[in-house]
């Protein structure tokens, strides 16, 4: 190769002498042309400026995740709303009282022929084996869908017969039809049903489970069994204790 | 029963567990009888079963009595279904 042929200030090319096809030159830049302190300034500066827009990102990545860790209602249905009814006890009982617990709300009236109390038997035998391993931080409630018939002293009579700490709650029509609509809940009873009729209530067949803070978890439907309800909600309260440190 | 035979001017009172344990059972013996006759619809059976029926609307509500027996048609026909659908799925499968 024939050597230097300075074609800038600082910069050395090195050129094929023979007019070849293929002409290759080789250019080097001179230390000193390129390395000045200009240069080396806007060097550290972009790599300063790099590095805290990176480190931005990452916070703003961050926070995003932990919040939508944090509010685990992403992806859930908005099921719930306030209400106040009245207890089997003829006491009030609201939306409130549902925080603080671990809640499984079941929809359903007194006359029913099977399928009421086959869901408040599973709900009871869910809460005898979850008990055994967390203590009383469940709480059972069954809101009735029939107001004509289902007044607070039908509810105890009626309630007797199962597990003890399940709360039945009624109202007046108005007060239902809110609830239910709230919860997502069907049911047929018209507002002004005679009581002493024979008649049966269509309604939909859910047991919700309602978080300590109040919102909506799952709805189990008729074909789940005691123990898979068992595993669910042991599942959903360890991912309430890894959040907020406390079972309930 | 005194569930069924107050009067239509008070309201009666909600079933309790060993009422509704009754009903069902008479109710059972009831389509049990109609299942020996081949009857799948409540009252098709004409004289037979007579004596289960009667103990079964004795022990039950109407309105209960009018639900379990179309739920007993409709359970047959979901049957016949469910197996219709599971042979289709089969030749499915078979010609794959």
């Amino acid at each position: 190769m024939r050597p230097k042929t300075v074609t800038a200030p600082g910069r050395r090319c090195f050129t094929s002498g023979a007019r070849d096809r293929a002409a290759v030159g080789v250019c080097f830049f001179s230390s000193s042309v390129v390395f000045t302190p200009t240069a080396a300034a806007l060097f550290v500066a972009t790599g300063v400026g790099l590095f805290y827009y990176f480190r931005y990102e990452k916070q703003k990545l961050l926070e995003q995740r932990q919040k939508e860790f944090e509010s685990r209602s992403v992806g859930r249905a908005h099921v719930g709303g306030p209400f106040t009814l009245t207890t089997h006890e003829n006491k009030p009982f609201s939306d409130k009282d549902l925080l603080g617990k671990w809640n499984f709300v079941y929809f359903g009236f007194t006359n029913c022929p099977d399928i009421c109390p086959a869901e408040l038997d599973k709900i009871g035998s869910v809460m005898t084996s979850l008990e055994q391993n967390y203590g009383i931080i469940f709480q059972p409630v069954f809101i009735s869908v029939d107001p004509a018939r289902d007044s607070v002293s039908q509810m105890k009579t009626y309630l007797s017969d199962f597990h003890p700490r399940i709360i039945g709650l009624t109202g007046d029509y108005a007060t239902v039809k809110t609830t239910c609509k709230a919860y997502r809940v069907y049911f047929s009873t018209p507002p002004d049903a005679d009581p002493k009729d024979d008649y049966l209530v269509d309604h939909s067949i859910y047991v919700y489970l309602m978080d300590p803070n109040g919102q909506f978890v799952e709805a189990f439907g008729q074909s789940s069994t005691p123990d898979e309800v068992v595993e669910r909600v042991k599942k959903e309260i360890s991912e309430f204790e890894k959040e907020t440190g406390r079972k309930v | 029963m005194g569930w069924f035979s107050r009067s239509s001017s008070e309201q009666s009172p909600a079933a309790t567990r060993q009422d509704r344990q009754k009903c069902w059972e008479s109710r059972d013996q009831y389509f049990e009888c109609l299942d020996g006759v081949g009857v799948l619809t409540a009252g098709e059976e004409g004289t037979a079963c007579t004596k289960s029926k009667f103990q079964y609307e004795k022990n039950c509500a109407k309105s209960w009595i009018d639900y379990f027996n179309k739920r007993r048609v409709l359970a047959e026909k979901q049957k016949d279904m469910l197996a219709q659908s599971q042979l289709q799925s089969q030749e499915v499968k078979r010609k794959l």
